[in-house]
């Protein structure tokens, strides 16, 4: 019996344990390369997350992902600016505000997209890209700020291993974010509905379940939860109009790399990746590589998972 | 036939009334939406205002159209176009990006106007404007000039302080064009020093270089190359990319504990603020122009008053002193030409000598390539509390060096 349970485990697990395996193995020859890996790939999870919720509830392809991030960083600036809120402190209305816009855009234009095609989806979702960006073009010039807070640049040292303590925030809020939602999903009546619509939206309506809410507050939420990336990451980068923009593309790698709806295969993917990028990274002369290998990764994990169908 | 006499004063008179109203007019391309081109376009209009307030030139007010080229080589081609057959002006200004230059040249070389360029520093416009091209005016230093500037800046600050070493050079290059051709100007440099020639003799004995994604295409993350910087020890940490990438680079450099001797920055404009920033002090930097220039320079002493009052802004960009004196320079040709004719404007203009805001006198002389070159060093400065500060050309210095670069404890 016991055997029979270490089976079972083994089999579930495997794939898990031989990651966890090869990344300890990588960390003793790279050990900074992996530490930074894991904090740069649990921020493209973060950013990543809510676009899988997204793009797996409502449907909607949304190339405007990475600007609404933009935005949240320039009130969360504005907050810091004006009032003198610390960035991680302006998480909390950034959020609440960063929803009303959410909110506001789903009612305004994606509903008239909705029983469109996802050409049709694509146009709108790049125009919105492109007003947020002229906008905040408009508005702050394409000039870079920054905002400077000690701690921001805090480090530890190890043994001789010198590492910035800041970026293991985004592991900290990539992995609440991604069982936040899972409780959400599991635990919560409107959670189970925006399961169910997932799965099945047809059959959600016929037992009742108000769709047109819950993608309301399904695209609300995605585009809120880039009100805490805008907190965490504003401390660290500079701030113009396409800061967020490069992290669409990346977004939709994970979900495709992931698989659409699998929630802890986004933050599993963003590890992979950006531990791959950060060794490449690492190597002498072969920094410039590091793009490649993102995508080199992609392309071949997507691969064996579409022989692996074909297979069975 | 009195009458007939009569007749023919007014109309005379009429005719010169009729040509001195005419305006002198002045197109200019810049990209509005960059900070560059937005202020370089104002110092402009200022610079306009100016003359007009004073009576204009040779009797005539100045025009100036400016066409936003959106950093876009295409649009920057059609703004050419445009300004030659619809606005028909008389002189193209303006300039700033290379690639987009690259785009309107051929147009300029079909209309032959007179042209003063303030931006496109890449050897390739040099290449395309051709050794012919008397009619091309060049304001900004070439990429190879700036190089070279540099060496000339180094060798005499390690002369003038002993103390300083630039032995061992890192150069952080952002993977984007603008940086790869800062890593093989370097590369070009260090070899013909290495064989005792060239400027960098004598100044850099090793010399290695790392790329890095800039924040502004999409990267952000320079702890793999200030590890490998920090293996180096260089005297020297220089990085060229872009404003995006200033700030978090000192961030990232201190989280390593990475403070090397002198930490250079080489982007085309540093973020809004950026002296604020307690990591700021002691950064020092490439430049045409700083605004401590006003206690050595009463040119850039005014044109910094005038640029403030007219805008409620300060210049940030040495893109706005370059844009003051694209016309002035201009304007003080025509003065000394007395006319707008070609041949007799372009003689004067390549004999002028013209007392700039920059902080030099802008006289002009041949390059590699073209028989009209501007200025042709950029400056070494250094943010010492909030302010650059100039630290070479020596005869032009605001402030001692800050050197060695300071400790990150208590930033």
């Amino acid at each position: 019996m016991k055997d029979l349970e270490k089976s079972a485990f083994w089999k579930k697990n495997s794939k898990l344990i031989y990651l966890i395996t090869a990344i300890a193995l990588l960390a003793l020859w790279r050990p900074h390369a992996i530490l930074y890996g894991i904090q740069r790939g649990s921020l493209y999870s973060l950013i990543g997350l809510p676009l899988s919720l997204t793009l797996g509830v409502v449907g909607i392809m949304n190339l405007a992902h990475g600007d609404f991030l933009s935005l949240g960083i320039y009130v969360s600036y504005m907050f810091f600016m004006n009032l003198g809120v610390d960035p991680l402190l302006s998480i909390v209305p950034v959020t609440l505000i960063l929803f009303g816009v959410g909110v506001l855009v789903y009612k305004l234009t994606i509903t008239k997209v909705l029983k469109s095609g996802h050409l049709n989806q694509l146009l709108l979702t790049f125009g919105i890209s492109m007003i947020l960006i002229e906008s905040l073009n408009v508005i702050w010039t394409s000039r870079p700020r920054n905002v400077y807070v000690p701690y921001a640049s805090s480090s530890m040292t190890i043994a001789n291993f010198t590492f910035g303590t800041y970026e293991l925030l985004y592991v900290l809020f990539a992995f609440a974010v991604l069982i936040g939602f899972q409780l959400f999903l599991k635990k919560t009546r409107l959670g189970q509905a925006t399961y169910a619509v997932g799965q099945n939206p047809r059959g959600a309506k016929i037992v009742g379940i108000n769709i047109g809410f819950v993608y309301l507050v399904v695209f609300g939420v995605s585009i809120a939860i880039l009100g805490i990336v805008a907190g965490v990451m504003l401390p660290r980068s500079s701030i113009f109009p396409m800061v967020g923009a490069p992290y669409t593309m990346r977004s939709f790698c994970l979900v495709a790399m992931a698989g659409l709806g699998n929630l802890p295969g986004i933050l599993i993917s963003g590890i992979v990746l950006g531990i791959g990028e950060a060794i490449v990274q690492s190597i002498p002369g072969y920094s410039g590589w590091s793009d490649l290998v993102f995508f080199g990764v992609l392309i071949a994990v997507i691969s064996i998972r579409s022989m692996r169908r074909l297979a069975l | 036939m009195r009458r007939v006499f009569l007749l023919a004063i007014v109309l005379a008179v009429m005719a010169m009334m009729a040509i001195a109203a005419t305006p002198i007019k002045i197109g200019a391309v810049v990209p509005l939406g960059d900070i560059t081109g937005d202020q370089a376009s104002k110092a402009m209009r200022l610079a306009v205002e100016e003359i007009n307030a004073a009576g204009g030139v040779l009797g005539r007010p100045l025009e100036l159209i400016v066409i936003d080229d959106e950093l876009k080589p295409e649009k920057g081609a059609a703004a050419i176009e445009k300004l030659a057959t619809v606005d028909r002006v008389d002189f193209f200004v303006g300039g700033m990006s290379s690639g987009v230059h690259l785009a309107q040249i051929p147009i300029m070389k079909r209309y032959q106007k007179i042209t003063i360029w303030i931006g496109a520093a890449s050897y390739l416009c040099e290449n395309a404007v051709g050794p012919t091209a008397d009619w091309y005016f060049h304001l900004h230093p070439w990429d190879y000039q700036q190089g070279e500037s540099y060496g000339r800046g180094w060798s005499d600050i390690v002369a003038a302080y002993p103390e300083i070493t630039t032995d061992r050079i890192f150069l952080a290059y952002e993977e984007g064009g603008f940086g790869t051709a800062s890593y093989d100007s370097y590369i070009a440099l260090q070899k013909l020093a290495a064989q005792g020639e060239g400027t960098w003799a004598g100044v850099i004995n090793d010399f290695r270089g790392e790329s890095f994604k800039s924040a502004a295409l999409g990267g952000g993350d320079y702890r793999a190359m200030l590890q490998q910087a920090k293996a180096y020890n260089p005297d020297l940490f220089i990085w060229a990319g872009y404003d995006a990438d200033a700030l978090p680079i000192l961030q990232q450099a201190k989280e390593i504990g990475f403070a090397p001797k002198l930490f250079v920055g080489a982007p085309p404009g540093w973020p809004a603020h950026f002296g604020d920033s307690p990591l700021a002090e002691g950064v020092t930097l490439y430049g045409m122009w700083a605004p401590t220039l006003n206690k050595v320079s009463p040119v850039a002493e005014h044109f910094w008053n005038a640029y403030i009052e007219r805008y409620k802004e300060e210049p940030a960009t040495y893109f706005a002193p370059l844009g003051y004196t694209n016309i002035y320079f201009l304007v003080e040709g025509i003065k000394a030409a007395g006319t707008i004719e070609k041949a007799a404007l372009i003689k004067a203009l390549a004999e002028l000598e013209y007392d700039s805001p920059i902080g030099e006198v802008l006289t002009i002389s041949p390059s590699n390539v073209i028989k009209h070159q501007g200025f042709t060093a950029q400056k070494i400065l250094q943010w010492q509390n909030g302010e650059q500060q100039v630290i070479w050309p020596l005869e032009l210095k605001t402030s001692e060096p800050e050197y060695p670069f300071p400790k990150w404890e208590g930033r």
